[in-house]
């Protein structure tokens, strides 16, 4: 305790530094726990059910022929059909059970409001795999989803209960309609339960068998339609690898008797790899979701950067502690002389350096509040609402642990250093000076020079970051988006049949070109350039389509005037009209990519092709070539900015027998902006229950669709810029202390007939060695980091010698700086006071 | 070996220091024993090893050869930490710069020789109050040092080389920082304490307060020329 008080009366005896201090030590701990919110959230929270390391996720690579639906829980690899679901679930012995599931959107109607959200189709066995208890009613359980399209219950989330019912404890046994379809709410998932998929936030769960009521869906049959998601808990005691062999023995047989023979036009070496298909097992304790994969490097390199903008806020403060001991040596030699010990004094010394940091350590929590607070701003607001970072209990707890580590680590060097005083001559002199001084001199210019390397590492990846964004937003998107406001309607969801979906969407497109200033209006099935794709297998005249060729296209369905809103002119041929509706001539216009994939060279407009393969615009499967190509239209960007355009088809909806849902684009003089809350209106005055989704100008969704690249670029430039400055207040420090050491040095040396401009050389010329060393091992690092980053940079070698010398430049513009006023300081000693004060 | 029944007996101490290939010879066979009760003062010109011998004395410093004992223990060769707890138990410092912590109040500045026994705080407590009762600081304790004169600050000084109960009190010119008013006040107070049974040697370049001892020992480049009485 006495330890404690002297430690605060340290702190408060020069408030100024020790705020500076705890400021450094709160934004580099704050930038850490920000950072480590997103990483224990996205990689390492496990989920809130019965012992989730038990829980495993299976996966079965290999040939996929046929339709594949995959989404936020994994890629394509990782699905399976529900007929395979079922037949391991019926056969399997080496888990207590395989549950299913699968995301979808859901439109809901909530007490008369119309809400829109992600839902989870689950299997029966969902819940009692995970082991979780309801918090009111009951929980979906193997009797709801025996027969398919039988049982309409639902199961609402705890949040979303809690936020849409204000945790009405009548809930259970009410009606809610679930795209279109009325649900009875049997109970209320576990408080903290929000699926099992990261990047998803279900409002509620429903029966996997329910699917043809909340979609269209029919292919329950279907064992080349790969749509679910599984995973199971291993059985106690049984090993990952004896459970991996035991689902295996069901798996083989099924793929080589029951599904081998179904596959059409597949060659040898394709079937052999059919055959030889394996269910796999990870773990899944964490759930099942992409955004472990896909997330983890930039973390990891944000992490890498934070950690080293804590180091050199360390660095810093163990330069001040040092300075501060020296001061302090007399004070040290007396406790000496009257008995204390040095384990006495360390521990004295580490009680005032772990405070400091604690002290940073509270104050980081708001520095990481704030950083979260940025990076959520950056993302998508979809993304934004599902992740939520916030400070949590574990993050509360790094921030802690952290704190003290670092106290310890700043602190232990000057510690150790400031005890070793020579007792005889700290008493006598009372000056404060420690012996070992060149010591210390060394070890501080050391860390200085560490910091100067690692800034200069940080500056040179920041640099390489920005310039890859500013790639990024010089990307040829091949269309104009300035001026186009877009949004989503699901008549679908909302109870419309396909018919009177036709209607309404005609009636939308209508009211919009009616709009004052709104000059053209379009829609697609597709958004563009949001990362969705959807694909399809093609037949094209003349093209031979035989065993393991690809002939797979990205489609689109699309109403007229769609290239005219965008800007596009058309190579050859024609858009859609109205009049390319069912029953009339099917037809297609075609982009660049897709004529030279398929051969159809600059003639394609005239000729024909075919859709295959699930699911069909035009209704049913249809091999034959009965489409005819009316436009080709040079290569836009389709779903990613940053890809390259893939072969890609579009059909008018308007021959879309099954069409349901809408992403309407509207141009118009007035700003984007000004214009969605018009947009929503026209919506609300045509139906009042048919919900906007996704409204937002083009030029957001743009953004939207490079978030992880800004991301990273603003983090990592504001990351290092802070590291700098850290860097440059650690030079400062270091030189004026140095400086001020040297006085009697200085004195003599002008004395002796030395100038202002040789004392600043004589400054500076320290600075330059620790910049050229410095700079020297950054650029290293740099050319290291920039190598293993490449996948983050876009159309940039890690190299790149443009980023290297603005960095080096500004880096050097800073030191110069932080050297320049000790420097002039010292020019400025007045010979005559510096040796009689000496 | 030595044992004459002396509270401090230094036989044959030298002190030497190495600096690049100079040799410096700073006690050349120093001989000196101190009865309990006594009070010794130390003299001699600037440089001639006062400090270093009450150095050796207080074990700030270990001689390069020789002999010492301490009540009666041998503590030349003594380690860091056995001799820290020498320090804390038996010998009392005045320096001549007063060394107070600015950071510690008065008794703080007192309790902090006791607090490296592990001595419980009622004691510790005790010992504080008694100790500046003695110095005629007790209206002070609360202060800081930055709040008293230099000679308050001595006497501060003294309570916290007494605090502990020292076997003997190892005053660094007390006076040097003073002006003589002051100076003599010190004075007055060891010589109180040595009246009241305390051994004190004291390191002083001005003959003035050598006087005040029972005995006194003159240093000249590093030896001892002379013992005289005062």
């Amino acid at each position: 305790m006495r330890n404690i008080t002297l430690a605060v009366r340290m702190l408060l005896k020069t408030p100024f530094v020790s705020a500076i201090a705890i400021l450094s030590l709160a934004l580099g701990i704050g930038a850490n726990a920000a950072i480590y919110s997103m990483f224990d959230q996205l990689l390492m929270r496990k989920l809130p059910v019965q012992e989730p390391t038990q829980l495993v996720n299976l996966s079965a690579p290999g040939p996929m022929p046929g339709s594949t639906s995959c989404n936020q829980a994994g890629n394509c690899d990782v699905i399976f059909s529900y007929q395979m679901f079922r037949d391991l679930e019926k056969a399997q012995a080496s888990f207590t059970g395989i549950a299913a599931h699968r995301a979808f959107s859901v439109s809901l109607g909530v007490r008369n409001e119309p809400v829109t959200g992600d839902g989870m189709m689950v299997s029966g066995s969902y819940f009692p795999v995970l082991g979780i208890q309801p918090a009111k009613g009951r929980l979906l359980g193997p009797d709801d989803d025996q027969v398919i399209g039988a049982n309409f219950v639902t199961v609402l989330a705890y949040w979303f209960w809690e936020e849409s019912f204000g945790k009405d404890p009548n809930v259970v046994g009410q009606t809610m309609v679930i795209n279109g379809k009325s649900f009875t709410i049997v109970g209320v998932a576990p408080e903290g339960f929000n699926g099992t998929t990261a990047g998803n936030k279900p409002k509620v769960f429903v029966p996997i068998s329910m699917r043809g009521e909340v979609q269209r869906f029919t292919r329950w049959d279907d064992r080349q339609t790969y749509w679910i998601y599984l995973f199971a808990r291993l059985k106690p005691g049984v090993s990952i690898e004896a459970a991996r062999a035991g689902i295996n023995a069901v798996y083989s047989p099924i793929i080589s008797d029951v599904e081998a023979p179904l596959q059409k036009g597949m060659s040898d070496k394709t079937m052999a790899s059919f055959k030889a298909k394996r269910v796999l097992l990870d773990p899944g304790a964490r759930g099942q979701s992409s955004i472990h994969r896909e997330a983890k490097t930039p973390i990891m390199l944000l992490f890498s950067v934070t950690a080293i903008v804590l180091l050199i806020a360390c660095a810093n403060i163990a330069n001040l502690l040092l300075a501060r001991g020296a001061g302090r040596a007399t004070e040290m030699g007396v406790r000496l002389a009257l008995g204390a010990t040095r384990r006495h004094l360390v521990t004295q010394l580490l009680t005032e350096s772990v405070l400091l940091a604690v002290a940073g350590g509270i104050a980081s929590l708001f520095v990481a509040q704030w950083t979260l607070s940025l990076i959520m701003s950056i993302m998508p607001p979809e993304a934004a609402e599902t992740m939520a970072f916030n400070i949590s209990p574990a993050v509360i707890a790094f921030s802690g642990l952290l704190s003290i580590a670092t106290g310890i680590a700043f602190g232990l060097f000057p510690a150790l250093h400031s005890t070793r005083a020579d007792l005889i001559s700290t008493i006598r002199a009372g000056a404060g000076q420690l012996t070992g001084g060149r010591a210390a001199a060394r070890f501080r210019a050391s860390l200085v020079t560490v910091q100067i390397a690692l800034s200069m590492g940080l500056l040179i990846m920041s640099a390489l970051f920005l310039k890859s964004l500013m790639n990024v937003s010089r990307v040829d998107l091949g269309v104009s988006v300035d001026g186009i406001a877009t949004f989503l309607i699901v008549p679908r969801r909302a109870g419309y049949d396909s018919a009177r979906t036709t209607v309404l969407l005609t009636q939308v497109e209508r009211e919009l070109k009616a709009l004052p200033g709104v000059s053209h209006v379009t829609g697609g099935m597709v958004p563009l350039m949001s990362g969705d794709n959807w694909g399809n297998s093609v037949k094209v005249q003349g093209y031979d389509c035989g065993p393991d060729v690809d002939c797979g296209s990205r489609f689109n369905e699309i109403g007229t005037d769609y290239f005219k809103t965008f800007g596009v002119a058309l190579r050859a041929g024609r858009e859609f009209t109205e009049a390319d509706q069912l029953g009339a001539q099917r037809v297609a216009i075609v982009n660049e990519a897709f004529a030279k994939k398929f051969n159809l060279g600059p003639d394609a407009v005239g000729k024909f092709m075919g859709e295959g393969g699930p699911p069909l615009p035009g209704g049913g499967e249809n091999d034959s070539l009965n489409v005819q190509i009316v436009g080709l239209v040079p290569n836009v960007k389709y779903s990613q900015v940053k890809d390259s355009v893939p072969p890609v088809y579009y059909r008018p909806w308007r021959q879309d027998p099954n069409i349901g849902a809408m992403y309407f684009y509207v141009r118009s003089a007035v700003a984007p902006e000004q214009m969605l809350g018009t947009l929503r209106t026209v919506i609300s005055r045509i139906d009042p229950n048919l919900p906007v989704e996704e409204l937002k100008t083009m030029r957001q969704q743009v953004k939207e669709n490079v978030f992880l690249d800004r991301m990273i670029s603003v983090l990592s430039s504001a990351f290092a810029l802070l590291a700098t400055v850290l860097a440059g207040v650690g030079l400062y420090g270091v030189l004026s202390y140095s400086v001020t050491q040297r006085t009697r040095e200085i004195g003599v040396r002008m004395a002796l007939g030395a100038d202002g401009a040789n004392v600043r050389a004589l400054v500076l010329r320290q600075v330059g060695w620790m910049v050229l060393i410095g700079g020297a091992i950054g650029v290293g690092f740099a050319l290291g980091a920039g190598r293993a980053a490449r996948s983050l940079l876009f159309e940039l070698q890690g190299h790149d010698p443009l980023s290297f010398t603005i960095a080096v430049v500004l880096l050097a513009v800073i030191a110069l700086g932080a050297g320049w006023i000790p420097a002039r300081r010292a020019a400025m000693t007045d010979p005559m006071h510096a040796l009689r004060y000496d | 070996m030595i044992d004459n029944g002396a509270l401090i007996s230094l036989s044959g101490i030298k002190k030497v220091f190495y600096t690049d290939e100079v040799e410096t010879h700073a006690l050349s066979d120093v001989e000196l024993h101190v009865a309990k009760g006594e009070y010794v003062a130390i003299s001699g010109p600037s440089g001639c090893g006062k400090t270093t011998l009450l150095s050796i004395l207080g074990l700030l410093d270990t001689p390069s050869d020789g002999e010492y004992l301490l009540a009666g223990q041998q503590v030349a060769g003594l380690n860091p930490a056995d001799r820290a707890r020498v320090r804390n138990r038996q010998i009392g410092f005045i320096f001549q710069a007063f060394n107070l912590i600015g950071d510690l109040t008065v008794a703080e500045n007192i309790e902090l020789p006791l607090t490296y026994r592990d001595m419980p705080a009622n004691e510790r407590r005790d010992r504080v109050a008694k100790a500046l009762e003695r110095v005629g600081m007790s209206h002070r304790a609360r202060h800081f040092p930055a709040q008293l004169s230099g000679g308050q600050q001595q006497r501060v000084a003294v309570a916290r080389a007494v605090a502990g109960d020292p076997a003997i009190l190892l005053a660094d010119e007390p006076t040097g920082n003073l002006d003589s008013k002051n100076g003599e006040a010190v004075m007055e107070l060891l010589s109180e304490l040595h009246q009241n049974g305390a051994t004190i040697c004291m390191v002083t370049h001005d003959s003035r307060y050598a006087h005040y001892a029972d005995r006194e020992v003159q240093l000249f480049d590093g030896k001892m020329v002379e013992a005289v009485l005062a």
